[in-house]
């Protein structure tokens, strides 16, 4: 693997993931527009695909906020190049000094901010190790805060999920939720549920899922996938809409992601993505070659 | 169809007269206040210290802007879009009392909000969200920014708006609020669809 070669393929994702939405979510946004019936979600919509090709023409930041920054390295037996992290920290700097982040990152008590988008843990980099896997995948993607604010997570019982009535409690806390956001995640938002382990692992798994899959894909899980569907048409039926303001779609994509737990608990962590999805990926194989797969 | 623009400082007849879906652009004076600009504000009230600006007649923006200096040292706007109002609802009545006229922002505020829309005359105005790039093409220039050492996002930055916008009027002096109104109709619905709680 040649060092440098890997290095820029980094930064070039990091620079690609602040200064576009992902394509998938762009579609998203244009099929939502075609459907809309609502004259203030038509105006709303119109405004983000607009805002898009503002942006890419006078090549400026999407969104003001630059939200918060995690990436994925996810490797095999190869391991990962130990530049990583200091690859990342550079690219945000830089994007801070172009004016593509804004520097936003600060301590959580002191509120102190250095002005560089970096601090205590940030970058945040989460490293998994996948047995077999003969590549490395790198993913970046910057979730932007207002979303957190409806966050919600709750530690379900086989009881409380209403097993025997389809999961009907799992499905009330989510549409429960939604309402609860309205329109704070900056909607038509996406949303990442992870369902298992304990808390820290269903809000990694909520993260994840909502960050790393393509917004258009569908579960290879029948299971998950059907849950997902019913729970995006469930939401967007709740008619609260683009921006929150009223329309057809609140909800871009359902994405949820499953662990295993212990038999006394279920635990759902509920977690909203904004519309401007900016995140980007690359595989790298150890021979060199790399390829875009976000 | 002409543009429904108006002129800060803002006078209170007019607001008043503002509606729920009501579409306004803006044009003049913007000041940008978020968390710390707005605990800021109540202490030095409290405290009976001098305010940096006169918000009589203001709109003021949930917002922290990208600015970047030129090569002489001066402020440019880069972008600059909404962050979520909720976290300033208790400063409702502050606003009120300093003679806000519009807040923008989005995802809208609660009810004691509306309360104090009713009571000052003020209204809520929600900005697409997201829409950086499209909205800093109604910022014409950046007068000065005060207390610049919260951080550029919790600053607070005086703007030059021309035909800001498009806004909607969110939440009126009437206790209409469409955030109110929606969640709702969508609790109904949610009851309906899952009527067994807990």
């Amino acid at each position: 693997m040649d060092k440098e070669l890997v290095r820029a393929a980094i930064h070039d994702t990091c620079i690609r993931a602040v200064t576009e939405i992902s394509a998938d979510v762009r579609e998203l946004l244009r099929q939502a527009l075609d459907r809309e019936s609502n004259e203030t979600a038509k105006s709303m919509l119109s405004s983000m695909l607009e805002n898009l090709d503002i942006a890419k023409q006078q090549d400026k930041a999407v969104c003001q906020s630059p939200g918060y920054p995690t990436t994925w390295v996810t490797f095999g037996e190869g391991g990962f190049p130990d530049f990583v992290g200091e690859a990342v920290a550079d690219a945000l700097a830089e994007a801070t000094r172009k004016g593509y982040l804004r520097p936003s990152i600060v301590d959580p008590l002191t509120r102190h901010n250095p002005g560089n988008n970096t601090g205590e843990g940030v970058p945040n980099i989460e490293y998994q190790y996948h047995p077999g896997q003969d590549y490395m995948d790198f993913i970046i993607s910057f979730k932007g805060c207002g979303a957190e604010l409806g966050n919600a997570m709750k530690i379900f019982t086989t009881a409380t999920l209403k097993l025997d009535q389809d999961f009907a409690g799992l499905k009330r806390f989510v549409l429960e939720t939604a309402i609860n956001a309205g329109g704070k995640p900056c909607p038509p938002f996406g949303i990442g549920i992870g369902i298992g382990g304990q808390m820290d692992i269903a809000s990694k798994l909520s993260r994840q899922a909502i960050s790393t899959r393509k917004w258009s894909d569908t579960n290879p899980d029948p299971l998950l996938a059907r849950l997902e569907r019913e729970l995006l048409d469930n939401i967007n039926a709740l008619g609260l809409g683009a921006a929150g303001t009223g329309g057809d779609t609140v909800c871009l994509a359902v994405k949820i992601g499953r662990a295993a737990t212990h038999t006394a608990i279920a635990p759902v962590a509920i977690n909203f993505h904004c519309w401007v999805a900016r995140r980007a990926g690359i595989r790298i194989y150890h021979d060199g070659r790399i390829e875009t797969i976000l | 169809m002409s543009r429904n623009v108006l002129h800060m400082p803002l006078g209170e007849e007019e607001v008043r007269q503002l509606k729920v879906g009501d579409v306004v652009y803006l044009t003049g004076h913007i000041f940008t206040a978020r968390d710390m600009a707005h605990l800021k504000i109540r202490t030095l009230l409290e405290q009976g210290g001098q305010l940096p600006k006169d918000f009589a007649g203001a709109a003021v923006f949930h917002a922290g802007p990208v600015c970047l200096k030129d090569e002489a040292g001066n402020w440019k706007l880069n972008v600059i879009g909404p962050t979520t109002s909720i976290r300033m609802e208790p400063y409702a009545d502050v606003v009120g009392k300093l003679g806000i006229r519009a807040v923008i922002g989005k995802g809208g505020m609660a009810q004691d909000t509306l309360d104090a829309c009713e009571k000052y005359g003020y209204v809520y105005l929600q900005a697409a969200p997201g829409c950086a790039a499209k909205l800093a093409q109604g910022i014409r220039s950046v007068y000065d920014v005060t207390w610049f050492e919260l951080g550029m996002p919790e600053a607070l930055w005086d703007l030059e708006a021309v035909e800001f916008g498009p806004l909607v009027v969110g939440m009126d002096t009437h206790q209409n609020s469409i955030y109110k109104t929606l969640r709702t109709a969508a609790l109904e619905k949610l009851d309906a669809l899952y009527p067994e709680k807990g």
